[in-house]
């Protein structure tokens, strides 16, 4: 291919590198990445549509899909408000260890997702410091029920919101705020007309990120969710018995259902972005 | 125009001075204080007792059953499994990261907008679907894997498995850190280093290299931290041997799910210091060299 | 309206911004708060407008002390330095922000709105320009949208933050016929803060000199060019 053509692949540049560089990603990327879920989308292929529709069509995966997308729906709707608040406190209020809280956010990205599950199931289980006096007072067990599949997501999806929105809040000037005052509005109209409008990009994209990590998510929950079939099994585990169970095609289609849900997720990412940049660069 | 001096105003009604001025971008004191207190009891309640809790598990009985829990030999396997792990995956990454960024940053060509959402694709992968993806490509019944466990390189519940699933999981970290970061700083310095006669790996090491040290080491430091707690893809395509291929946090699980609390809790405790030492390094990064660090938002 | 300011003064921390400065500014007027940065004047004028709080003194607005009024209250139409438009809204909705906030009771109909909207954007000469964004306008039609949205809330006074800072020279030249036109048809008491000598003496009627949070001078432009009453002035005349 002709280098300098109008139909180059490429730019020409002075700069070295770009095949050695662009070998190395795409060999490394094919071979960790592309090749392996290809090898799922063949898989897939060969099984043909009525089996896979018949399996995933199955009440038992059914249920276990819609547990997995419910709950990290809720999840994600909760981080969607409490990590708006959170971003807004650490951005705009001071107070004494306000680094530290800062820092902490990014625990649940650290902390590895076998250990949150054990920790947070030690917590919530009937006997533990949490989940006996909830019980006792509220009448409600959390560990071993889908409240506590709900409290892992949030858990693991905790830092998502805050830190998309951390950096748009630092960024909004004072002068907006202030020229929506001067203009009359109260501080509950320059939030709802100035602030979360130009926040909503931001809180979008945290939220889809949330929710695709926490509809996949299987290390944290699936101590604490007490992996009843029909009640509490999420579908990450159901491919997990399936494949105990040597039933390689029960866990593709499962898997096969939750790649299209994820890549729906990721499109809604990229629109979101596409048309957040429209609007509001520049100015 | 008409006279400057303050004639001594005679006042209708003053409008009356609240007691305390709220800067009209400020919320009202009562609201900050409340929302400030709401927000972090719920951290406390979500994330710092769960941290502490794991401590309190582990040393339930005393320090001595810890430690002695650690020394068993399965567990002291596990330590250096995903030590070992880590070694090459996380190299790997970074290698890969360096490399994608250089060709995503410093060309212009047709296809960069597609291997950007390749990269990022892990991340919308359920970690247990990476693992049976990989499992499908290289397990001993398809004909690729046959071949390879015919031929005695075993993948699939072996470590070379656990290493590509371990990849897999954490493949966009260093790329995700160096791509901001070096569309920012542009081509300016690597051309003038060539114009003074430098060599292509020269031009790397001398111009390129240093400017994205701190987000290199930023992205290496997430990528080991996740790379050492990966626990779903793991459990997928490790088989789980006792000893052999069972990395710290599937032998936290196997000893949790066997009611070995306090030893689940020791190897859970070492894994949240790691997770501790992680966080402080990444802030140290982050306030030392804010601006060396790429300014993009949602770090993982 | 008329303005007097009563032995203000305005200090951050332990820094002073403002010593206790007095200054009556007739209704009508169009006056220029002149100096350099750090000299108070920008401090001034966002205490006029209620979005600081002064650490002592008074502020009057047509014989009313006004100076515990709420921002929202006072009716101020305030042009920021760098123009503070709403990036997401289009202009028309920019210049209608004011109106839509109103409470329920006083808010114009929408089609009252439409109108207003309409009038402003012809009396700023940009008749074409509603359904865009403000990242679709060069500087200066940004600077004309600014204080068409000050004018919309039909304000008692406008104060501007270096209005044609941000400008270059020959749009800043037009804009300052403009603003003069804008001030002469509104009848409006019209604060403007910068720091170029130039632009205070072709424009105000009154020039305040400013300098380290003291009022050097008051009086207007010719008389502070022929007879300087401080060294200050003279230099910074002189520049």
């Amino acid at each position: 291919m002709s280098r300098t053509g109008a139909w180059s692949l490429r730019a020409p540049s002075p700069l070295p590198g770009w095949g050695l560089s662009l070998g190395i990603t795409l060999t490394l990327l094919s071979l960790v990445v592309l090749l392996p879920i290809g090898a799922l989308l063949t898989r897939a292929a060969g099984i043909g549509p009525a089996e896979l529709w018949a399996t995933i069509g199955s009440e038992r995966v059914l249920s276990a899909l819609a547990l997995s997308f419910r709950a990290a729906l809720i999840a994600a709707l909760f981080n969607l408000v409490f990590g708006l608040a959170l971003a807004w406190v650490l951005v705009r209020y001071d107070f004494p260890g306000r680094k530290l809280v800062d820092a902490a956010v990014d625990l649940p990205f650290a902390l590895p997702t076998a250990v949150a599950g054990i920790a947070l199931t030690a917590l919530y289980a009937p006997n533990g410091i949490l989940g006996g006096p909830i019980q006792d007072w509220f009448g409600f067990r959390v560990a071993y029920t889908e409240i506590g599949i709900w409290i892992a997501l949030v858990f693991v999806g905790l830092p998502f919101v805050v830190r998309t929105v951390q950096p748009v809040i630092a960024e909004i000037e004072q002068e907006v705020e202030e020229a929506s005052a001067t203009l009359g509005a109260t501080r509950l109209t320059t939030w709802r007309r100035v602030i979360l409008p130009m926040l909503t990009p931001a809180l979008l994209t945290g939220f889809a990120l949330s929710l695709a990590r926490a509809v996949g998510e299987y290390g944290s929950v699936i101590f604490i969710a007490g992996n009843l079939p029909f009640k509490t099994e999420i579908a990450p585990l159901l491919i997990v018995i399936r494949l105990e169970e040597f039933d390689y095609n029960g866990a593709v289609a499962i898997a096969l259902a939750m790649l299209a849900i994820s890549f729906v997720l990721l499109l809604l990412i990229n629109l979101i972005q596409v048309w957040s940049r429209r609007h509001t660069a520049g100015a | 125009m008409a006279d400057m001096t303050i004639s001594p105003p005679a006042l209708s009604a003053p409008v009356p001075r609240p007691a305390r001025f709220t800067r009209c971008t400020d919320e009202p004191r009562w609201l900050r204080w409340t929302l400030t207190i709401l927000v972090l009891a719920v951290l406390a309640v979500l994330v710092v007792i769960p941290l502490a809790s794991v401590f309190f598990e582990a040393l339930r009985d005393g320090w001595a059953l810890a430690v002695e829990s650690l020394a068993e030999p399965d567990a002291w396997a596990a330590v250096k499994l995903t030590l070992i792990v880590a070694a090459v995956a996380v190299p790997l990454n970074a290698l890969f990261g360096v490399a994608a960024a250089w060709a995503l940053t410093k060309f212009q060509w047709r296809g960069k907008a597609v291997l950007l959402t390749l990269i990022d694709l892990p991340f919308s992968v359920s970690p247990v679907v990476a693992g049976l993806c990989i499992i499908l490509l290289f397990g001993a019944n398809s004909d690729f894997g046959g071949w390879l466990v015919a031929n005695g390189y075993p993948i699939v519940f072996a470590v070379p498995g656990i290493i590509l699933a371990t990849m897999f999981i954490t493949f966009p970290f260093v790329a995700r850190e160096l791509v901001p970061l070096m569309t920012e700083q542009g081509k300016a310095e690597e051309e003038a280093a060539l114009t003074l006669g430098a060599s292509g790996w020269r031009m790397f090491l001398t111009v390129t290299l240093p400017n994205i040290k701190w987000a290199l080491l930023y992205g290496v430091l997430l990528c080991n931290a996740r790379a050492m707690g990966e626990f779903g893809a793991v459990a997928v395509v490790s088989g789980k041997i006792r000893g052999e291929t069972a990395t710290m946090p599937i032998m936290i699980e196997m000893l949790y799910n066997e009611y070995l609390s306090v030893a689940a809790f020791t190897m859970a405790a070492v894994l949240t210091l790691l997770a501790l030492v992680t966080l402080t390094l990444k802030s140290l990064l982050e306030w030392r060299y804010a601006d060396q660090l790429a300014a993009a938002g949602g770090r993982h | 309206m008329q303005i007097q300011i009563d032995q203000i003064a305005k200090e951050f921390g332990a820094a002073t911004a403002l010593l206790p400065v007095s200054l009556n500014v007739p209704s009508g007027a169009l006056v220029a708060l002149l100096g350099p940065s750090g000299s108070g004047k920008t401090t001034l004028l966002r205490i006029l407008g209620g979005l600081e709080e002064p650490t002592s003194g008074r502020v009057i607005f047509d014989g009313t002390d006004a100076t515990g009024m709420r921002v929202q209250d006072r009716r101020a139409g305030f042009v920021f330095q760098h123009y503070a438009l709403f990036r997401h809204m289009t202009v028309f909705e920019n210049i209608a922000y004011g109106l839509r906030a109103r409470p329920r009771a006083t808010r114009p109909s929408n089609a009252e709105i439409g109108q207003r909207v309409t009038r402003l954007l012809d009396l700023i000469q940009l008749p074409d320009i509603a359904k865009r964004y403000p990242s679709q306008l060069s500087g200066g039609q940004r600077q004309r949208v600014a204080l068409a949205r000050a004018l919309a809330i039909e304000p008692r006074m406008l104060l501007l933050d270096e209005p044609f800072g941000a400008l270059d020279a020959k749009v800043r030249k037009e804009l300052r016929q403009g603003l003069r036109d804008i001030h002469d048809a509104t009848g409006l008491t019209t604060i403007f803060v910068t720091h170029d000598q130039e632009e205070a003496m072709e424009l105000a009627d009154l020039v305040v000199v400013m300098s380290m949070g003291r009022i050097e001078q008051v009086g207007k432009p010719g008389d502070i060019q022929a007879r300087p009453q401080t060294d200050f002035v003279r230099d910074f005349i002189a520049a």
